[in-house]
């Protein structure tokens, strides 16, 4: 909880406070290896992701919908000592965002983000998004959900990311270890984290009896496969590129 | 001497390298030069026009009457021989109804074995040719802008050349009458006045005219980080990212492209971070005509995003005063720690004139750096300026309303102070930019009002009309002297500084123009007279 603020604005049993408590932790496992908070960077979309900057005691950028992604690839172009962290939403990063995901993982840009997927609007009062399953019944979808879903994994994955990873907001301390890996990885990271969100999409049961952990895939291939199970979590796909930031200062006289 | 040459071609001729080029030539011997160039949105075929006025005055504008028009196709003469009041040079490709002076461009080119795109330094040698300029002279240009491949440039314009004097009289002796005086593009002047302000990173998507400026800055400054992203969403919120970690940044586009940064505008008015675009017009609505002039985008630029909050647009009117304006509004954006737009048009940015870039430089602003514990990255002090700060120190930026701390709220009272904090650095910003405002020039009974590359072919004319010139700068904060009546002239259908001059209570009359086409000092004198 920040020292600033009193009050977590989240639904009682949101997902976010397991994603939350495992960031804190894992910023403060960073703080044990040496990096100071000052360098963890946060910027967040809109939605109820985009609350959390509110509530930790770091630089942080409260951002417009969808651009969390193209805000990152500034701050570490401008500034390659800090390590910038993205929350997204699945609305956020996939909807309106869908164009600079595609390419931060492109780009391999040096930054990670976190995807709070709970499939569904939340803040507008649930509305269908990206992730949405086929045939879903939302506000907006009252007769069904038209549309097949994104994969986030799958979409990173080939888009050429170079940590993909999945977690699950029950397990935070699975979830901790994922978030330290991903900001300490050098490339573009991506981590899809599987959330319920309680008042308009509750899987807590789904969640719990299906997620299962997987160990990393040895070859692209195999992790299209990975990818295509989506309850399985851990670190589902690692490759080491130069990354973009690496490139154009390298190219700068 | 004030002469005005049209080099005209299809597009694939090189005209507009012979238009620069022909700049240099006589900008070598001293003189002053502007260029207008013309061209479609095509790469081969077509019409382009390189419009080269030479003066030993400085010179802000082309005429409408060509003194020399030199012709690489037949199509493309008939579209200018109404402009001609003096002779012709042609490619004897094709034959000149006309007559003229008929240089066989394609013949001397298929001997060098070069492509045809040659043929516009055989043209360059036909100008030298026709001006009596020691060939030593083009020589020299040639050298200078393309070092070791002008080879092949200098044997061509010199078959060229050798063959005019050969078969033709030189029209007249065109003789040194000063030192070599530099060319350069709006857009140049516009990039390195931005470089001369502390820029190192730039961000911008493709989009004409504003795409030169891109071009300069990743070619000759590598030690600036510039980028062409995804789009121009990406391109300001880059902007924005390097803006919040504590370095100068840029973009730029033109409407199209400015419309889809609206968004982040507001982001950047909210959150408190210098934000500096160069909106470079060209004809709208939507696509209009991708490659011609207008200045219909005011209205559009002075309020380009919801909500309130403070802005500062300003337009520079010479390549002169894109150089020093740039670097203005950045110093400006750093400041105030809000969104500048540099509202320029097609005809400056990718006009050449000669010109020295002087006034231009850094005005730094004190950054925090650390930080104990979160800080009031929004503190509410008097002046409305609260301290910047970039991490590592703890600052939280926030695109919604926010406490001093940066913290979301939605609390009546804060939301008040806060918006009140914004808003009050207007006041800051009018007091700074008052001196500067407007430019004037000339006694006259009556006041001409303009603004942007409008100025050069207007300037030309008030004097000997009687007028007195007025020129904008800023247009937001709008600084105006005490006017009561005005002409408004510029290239729009509805005369948009008119209606804000209005708005002033000043009573205006309408110089309007929206064909695609700056004005010319002739048109103007026409209905100025």
């Amino acid at each position: 909880m920040s020292s600033i603020l009193k009050e977590i604005e989240w639904c009682p049993g949101c997902g976010n406070f397991g994603i939350f408590k495992a960031f804190r932790n894992a910023v403060k496992r960073l703080g044990k290896d040496g990096i100071e908070k000052g360098r963890i960077v946060v910027v967040a979309g809109i939605g109820c992701h985009g609350k959390l900057p509110d509530y930790i005691d770091q630089p942080s950028f409260h951002t417009i919908h969808g651009r969390v992604l193209p805000m990152l690839t500034g701050i570490k172009l401008a500034n390659p000592d800090l390590l910038p962290v993205g929350f997204s939403g699945d609305g956020d990063a996939l909807n309106e965002g869908m164009e600079h995901f595609i390419h931060a993982a492109k780009r391999n840009t040096d930054v990670a983000l976190f995807l709070h997927n709970n499939e569904v609007f939340g803040l507008t009062t649930g509305q269908f998004t990206a992730t949405t399953p086929k045939g879903r019944r939302t506000r907006t979808t009252p007769f069904g959900n038209p549309e097949d879903p994104v994969n986030p994994c799958l979409l990173a994955l080939i888009s050429g990311a170079t940590f993909v990873a999945r977690g699950y907001a029950g397990n935070i301390k699975q979830l901790e270890e994922l978030m330290y890996r991903a900001i300490l990885h050098r490339g573009f990271s991506f981590l899809e984290i599987l959330q319920p969100c309680v008042s308009f999409n509750n899987t807590w049961d789904l969640l719990r009896e299906n997620v299962h952990e997987v160990s990393p895939a040895e070859s692209f291939d195999d992790a299209l496969r990975l990818v295509m199970d989506r309850f399985a979590t851990g670190v589902l796909f690692k490759t080491e590129k130069e990354t973009f930031e690496e490139i154009l200062h390298k190219n700068r006289v | 001497m004030d002469i005005n040459i049209c080099i005209t071609g299809a597009a694939g001729d090189g005209v507009k390298e012979a238009g620069e080029l022909c700049a240099k030539l006589f900008s070598e011997l001293g003189y002053y030069a502007f260029v207008y160039q013309e061209y479609q949105s095509r790469i081969r075929g077509g019409h382009n026009a390189s419009i080269v006025r030479v003066s030993d005055k400085p010179v802000h504008s082309h005429r409408k009457y060509y003194d020399l028009l030199v012709c690489l196709e037949d199509y493309v003469y008939r579209i200018h021989e109404p402009y001609v009041r003096g002779d012709i040079i042609y490619d004897t490709k094709f034959s000149c109804e006309k007559g003229g002076i008929g240089i066989p461009m394609t013949e001397i080119v298929k001997e060098a074995n070069e492509p045809m795109i040659f043929r516009n330094a055989a043209s360059l040698g036909a100008i030298a040719a026709y001006y009596s300029i020691d060939f030593g002279v083009l020589e020299d240009v040639f050298v200078r802008t393309f070092g070791e491949k002008a080879k092949d440039d200098v044997v061509i314009s010199k078959a060229a050349y050798d063959h005019f004097l050969e078969h033709h009289q030189a029209k007249m002796s065109v003789e040194r009458v000063g030192e070599r005086r530099e060319v350069v593009a709006g857009s140049k002047a516009i990039a390195e006045g931005l470089i001369a302000a502390g820029l190192e990173y730039y961000y911008a998507y493709p989009m004409t005219p504003a795409s030169p400026i891109l071009h300069y800055i990743i070619k000759k400054r590598r030690d600036i980080i510039a980028y062409q992203p995804e789009s121009e969403i990406a391109a300001v919120n880059m902007a924005i990212g390097s803006a919040f970690a504590g370095k100068r940044s840029a973009t730029g586009t033109s409407g199209g492209g400015f419309a889809l940064m609206s968004e982040s505008i507001g982001m950047a008015g909210m959150a408190e971070v210098p934000l500096l675009i160069i909106e470079a017009q060209r004809v709208g609505p939507s696509t209009g005509m991708a490659t011609y002039h207008a200045q219909d985008d005011l209205n559009f630029v002075l309020y380009p995003s919801h909500g309130e909050f403070p802005l500062v647009v300003a337009s520079p009117y010479t390549i002169e005063d894109a150089y020093k304006l740039s670097a203005e509004l950045m110093n400006l954006a750093w400041k105030y720690q809000t969104p500048a737009i540099l509202l320029t048009d097609k005809h400056l940015v990718e006009s050449l004139q000669t010109a020295e870039l002087h006034g231009a430089e850094i005005e730094e602003t004190e950054i925090v750096r650390s930080s104990d514990g979160v800080m009031k990255r929004y503190e509410l002090t008097e002046s409305g300026v609260s301290r910047y700060a970039v991490p590592p120190a703890i600052a939280k930026f926030n695109s919604n309303e926010h406490t001093e701390y940066g913290i979301t709220t939605d609390s009546a009272e804060v939301r008040k102070a806060m918006h009140d904090k914004r808003v009050r650095k207007e006041k800051l910003i009018l007091e700074d930019v008052r001196g500067k405002g407007y430019v004037e020039y000339f006694k006259g009974k009556e006041a001409v009002v303009t603004w942007g590359s409008t100025f050069g072919a207007l300037y030309e004319v008030v004097e000997e009309l009687g007028y007195r010139l007025i020129v904008i700068r800023y247009l937001r904060p709008l600084v105006l002297p005490e006017l009561e009546k005005a002409k408004v002239v510029e290239c729009n259908r509805t005369g948009q500084l008119a209606g804000l001059l209005e708005s002033r209570g000043v009573r205006v009359e309408r110089v309007l123009k929206w064909d695609g086409r700056p004005f010319t000092p002739e048109e103007l004198r026409e209905v100025l007279g």
